[in-house]
C-alpha cells in the first residue's frame, strides 16, 4: 500500500526540502521504493539538495502535459537504489499545472512507489493547491521562530479544511544551547501552541549544511540531524521511536560560562 | 523600574511563546492581537463581577465547534492567556 505525502510549511526557508531530500533518503535506506516530486514549478531546488542538477533531461511539466514516458523523467539518486526524483520545470510557472493532474500522476507513480514525497513550494496559492490535492498525509515542517509558527498554525487549518486528517509536525533547527539559556523556544513551547503531533526534532547542525554544500542527505553521516531524519522515516513507517534526547557537544568552558549566564 | 525588572526576569524564550500565542489565536480568530486585547479585558471585567478573579492568573479557553468538510465535527480551543 502507497503513500503520498506532502512536506509543506507555508512560509519559506524553514527546510521543506532539506527535510524532504532526507526523509526520503531514510526511507530508501529502510528499503522502501520512495519518489521525490518537487512541485515548486518555476523555483526548482530540490535537485541541488540531491546533487542531481546535472542529469535533468525532463520534468514535472513534460510528464504532465505527456512529452515523455514518466520512466524517463525520474532520475535514480547516486546514493540510494530505491530513492528517485522527479524534477520540477524551472521555465514554467505553477499555473502550468492543475491539482487534477497531480492528482493523475501521483495515481501513476503509486504503481511503482512505496512513498511519494512532494515537495511543497512556500505560499497558500496555487502550488500549494497543486501538492496537497493527492496527498495522503502531511509533514509540516516549522521552526523555533514566530513567524515559522504563526505560518505552520494556517497551513494546518488550511490541510484540515481540504479533509487530511494525518497532519504531523517537524521541529527544525533547534539549537539545544539557546533553549537551555532561555532564548530559543523549546520542542514543548511549540507543541503548546501548535497542538498536533510531533513526528520529529531536528537540531541546527553544522553538518546539515555541509551535506547541503556536497549535494548529499546528511542522513548516514555521522550527526545527530541525520538520525533525526532517519528516526522521522521510521515513524513515518509506524515504527514507534523514542524522541531523540537532543544534548549538545559543549565543552567544559562553555557549560560554566553558561551557568554563570543564567545565575546574572 | 517595573519596566527594567520585567526585563531581567522575562527571558526572549518566553516573550517569543507569548506573541507566538497571541498571533496564532488572532489568527484562528480571523480577528487582530489589539481586538483581542480589548476582548480580554471586557471580559475579565464582566466575569471579576461574579467571581473573585485575579487578573493575572485569569487564562481563557474559547472551544469552537468545527465543521469538517467531511460532515465530522470537531472541537477546536483557542486559548488567550
Amino acid at each position: 500500500m502507497s503513500e503520498v505525502i506532502v512536506v509543506t510549511s507555508g512560509k519559506g526557508g524553514v527546510g521543506k526540502t532539506t527535510s524532504t531530500a532526507n526523509i526520503g533518503a531514510g526511507l530508501a535506506r529502510l528499503n522502501k521504493k520512495v519518489v521525490l516530486v518537487d512541485t515548486d514549478i518555476g523555483l526548482r531546488n530540490l535537485d541541488v539538495v540531491m546533487g542531481l542538477e546535472n542529469r535533468i533531461i525532463y520534468n514535472l511539466v513534460d510528464v504532465i502535459e505527456g512529452n515523455c514516458r514518466v520512466k524517463q523523467a525520474l532520475i535514480r539518486d547516486r546514493h540510494y537504489p530505491g530513492l528517485y526524483l522527479l524534477p520540477s520545470a524551472q521555465t514554467r510557472d505553477k499555473s502550468a499545472v492543475t491539482p487534477e493532474q497531480m492528482i493523475k500522476l501521483a495515481d501513476t507513480l503509486k504503481q511503482t512507489f512505496d512513498y511519494i514525497i512532494l515537495d511543497c513550494p512556500a505560499g497558500i496559492e496555487q502550488g500549494f493547491r497543486n501538492a496537497v490535492a493527492p496527498a495522503d498525509r502531511a509533514i509540516v515542517v516549522t521552526t523555533p521562530e514566530i513567524s515559522a509558527i504563526r505560518d505552520a498554525d494556517r497551513i494546518i487549518g488550511l490541510l484540515e479544511s481540504s479533509g487530511l486528517r494525518k497532519i504531523d509536525l517537524v521541529i527544525n533547527r533547534i539549537r539545544m544551547d539557546m533553549v537551555r539559556r532561555g532564548e530559543m523556544m523549546s520542542v514543548e513551547d511549540v507543541l503548546d501552541i501548535l497542538t498536533i503531533n510531533l513526528i520529529g526534532a531536528v537540531p541546527d547542525e553544522e553538518s546539515v549544511v555541509v551535506a547541503a554544500n556536497h549535494g548529499e542527505p546528511v542522513l548516514g553521516s555521522d550527526s545527530q540531524a541525520g538520525e533525526a531524519y532517519l528516526n522521522i522515516a521510521r515513524r513515518i513507517m509506524g515504527e514507534a521511536v523514542p524522541l531523540l534526547h537532543l544534548q549538545e557537544h559543549t565543552s567544559l568552558f562553555h557549560r560554566i560560562a553558561d551557568l554563570l549566564g543564567r545565575r546574572q | 523600574m517595573n519596566r527594567y525588572r520585567k526585563r531581567t526576569f522575562l527571558t526572549s524564550r518566553e516573550i517569543a511563546k507569548t506573541r507566538a500565542e497571541l498571533a496564532v489565536s488572532a489568527d484562528r480568530l480571523d480577528c487582530n492581537a489589539d481586538l483581542l486585547a480589548q476582548m480580554r479585558q471586557e471580559v475579565t471585567e464582566v466575569l471579576s463581577k461574579y467571581f473573585n478573579t485575579e487578573e493575572e492568573n485569569l487564562e481563557i479557553r474559547m472551544s469552537f465547534l468545527c465543521r469538517w468538510k467531511r460532515g465530522i465535527s470537531d472541537v477546536k480551543t483557542i486559548q488567550i492567556k
